[in-house]
């Protein structure tokens, strides 16, 4: 029990840690965290307009925009911090009570509260602005930003396992992330993509978190593609196999 | 009381294995103050990692029953861009101790002034080293870990380094590796030599320095 709550103490100790690191270096640290997603969701709003569609039927075109790239920044970020948290912290290390895990789960739960703020601070800003407010299930939309985040957090504990034999996988994270811009329904619903283009976006795990969130979020968003327990067990084996690097890069890595 | 049973820790080179510590069989009471002798190389600093917990063996086992340091002086853990205040809060919660106490003390202890609320990449390395000194003092631990150095810092705050660790004699022990003889008589009543993996102990100080300095 007393190994617990030295972890948690850790864990909280780390968070803090990461915050003022992050954000604490400007005064308006925290604005950046927004800047980047509005700045995409502008692009597509004018894209939207120029093209002259329509945002899914039962759903606003900038809400629509947010369920889609907030997931996804959640899932490209907490990866990529998570993966970068052994080589960004190696000194932590040398305090025993820190373990290589607690660096990503402290990375990977700041990711989750940025983007949980920034959901709720566009969200409701659309939703003041329209004057009306209407979430078909609060705990769905949740879940799919809990899967985002799961999916962020197997992927970057892979890759920092992984980079503490191979630091060259490092730099294959970018070219492998990139395409997923395009390949997870951030601007586009899925039921609109093609039969067998469709089967193939499926395959993608983050599309099924995205997808949720949008379920979750709108009253009459259509979602009959979709199937949560597909990226849960992509969770589960990532996490499973960047576990157990985890446990063998311990012994791995070079302190001095 | 610190027991290590049949500890053994190897390094992969490009000659095959260099086999650091080979089954080694030692404990610390907790009491006594020691010093470990040896050369550049032969594992002095692994050995305290090992103590420690930051390293884990190869095989064999590290039993701790008491507060343990990290090795003293150490201020790689330290993040540039946090002030000094920020980084002994984090140290402080990570070791569950009272974090308001601690940052007085390193304050206090450290004599850094204002550049205790400023970030630590912009201090020269005695203020580090005086920083990181400070923190490890802050902490009450049952042992102190000492790397080569007990003291840093100008003369006046060596002396400083030296009366703290005076003052916890009588709580608090030292395991000191170091290649000075004139370091461990100073602090240690045992002592042991490190070489080919393996502690020879003895009684006193002398009778180690004679086979020290025999090789």
């Amino acid at each position: 029990m007393r190994g617990i709550f030295i972890q948690l103490e850790v864990i909280y100790a780390l968070l803090i840690r990461e915050m003022k690191t992050r954000f604490g270096a400007h005064r308006l640290g925290y604005v950046w965290a927004l800047i980047e997603p509005v700045l995409w969701i502008g692009t597509f709003v004018v894209v939207y307009y120029v093209f002259g569609h329509q945002p899914p039927p039962g759903t606003t075109l900038i809400a629509f925009l947010v369920t889609g790239f907030v997931p996804f920044d959640l899932f490209r970020d907490a990866s990529a911090h998570a993966m970068m948290s052994i080589s960004g912290n190696k000194g932590l290390l040398f305090y025993p009570q820190v373990r290589p895990l607690d660096l990503v789960i402290a990375r990977v739960l700041l990711e989750a509260a940025t983007q949980l703020t920034v959901f709720t601070l566009l969200m409701g800003g659309e939703a003041l602005y329209i004057g009306q407010l209407h979430v078909n299930s609060l705990l769905t939309t949740l879940a799919g930003l809990g899967l985002a985040a799961g999916l962020g957090a197997g992927l970057g504990l892979l890759f920092c396992g992984l980079s503490v034999f191979f630091p060259t996988v490092e730099r294959l994270y970018t070219p492998l992330i990139r395409p997923l811009f395009w390949f997870s329904a951030l601007f586009y619903p899925v039921d609109l993509v093609p039969t067998v283009a469709r089967k193939l976006l499926l395959l993608n795990p983050l599309v099924h978190a995205i997808e949720l969130v949008r379920y979750g979020w709108f009253p009459s968003y259509g979602a009959r593609h979709i199937d949560p327990s597909y990226p849960a067990l992509w969770i589960l084996v990532m996490l499973f196999f960047g576990l157990s690097l985890e446990r063998v890069a311990r012994r791995r890595l070079e302190l001095s | 009381m610190i027991e290590l049973s049949k500890v053994t820790k190897a390094y992969p080179t490009w000659n095959g294995l260099n086999v650091v510590l080979d089954a080694l069989d030692c404990s610390f009471d907790g009491r006594t103050n020691v010093g470990i002798l040896g050369r550049n190389g032969v594992g002095k600093s692994t050995l305290l990692r090992l103590i420690s917990g930051t390293e884990p063996p190869d095989s064999g086992e590290v039993i701790r029953r008491a507060e343990v340091s990290w090795p003293i002086g150490f201020s790689g853990g330290f993040n540039g861009s946090l002030t000094g205040e920020e980084n002994c809060r984090f140290v402080a919660r990570i070791y569950g101790a009272d974090v308001d106490e601690v940052v007085g003390f390193a304050m206090d202890f450290a004599e850094l002034g204002e550049y205790f609320q400023m970030p630590v990449k912009t201090y020269s390395s005695g203020m580090r080293a005086r920083l990181a000194f400070g923190l490890s003092m802050a902490i009450e631990f049952d042992v102190y870990l000492v790397d080569e150095v007990i003291a840093v810092g100008d003369a006046q705050f060596q002396r400083k380094c030296q009366a703290a660790f005076a003052d916890r004699s009588d709580r608090s022990s030292v395991i000191m590796v170091s290649h000075s003889m004139a370091t461990v008589r100073a602090y240690c009543q045992r002592c042991a030599v490190l070489e080919d993996g393996r502690l020879h102990w003895f009684d006193s100080v002398d009778e180690a320095q004679r086979m020290y300095e025999a090789g």
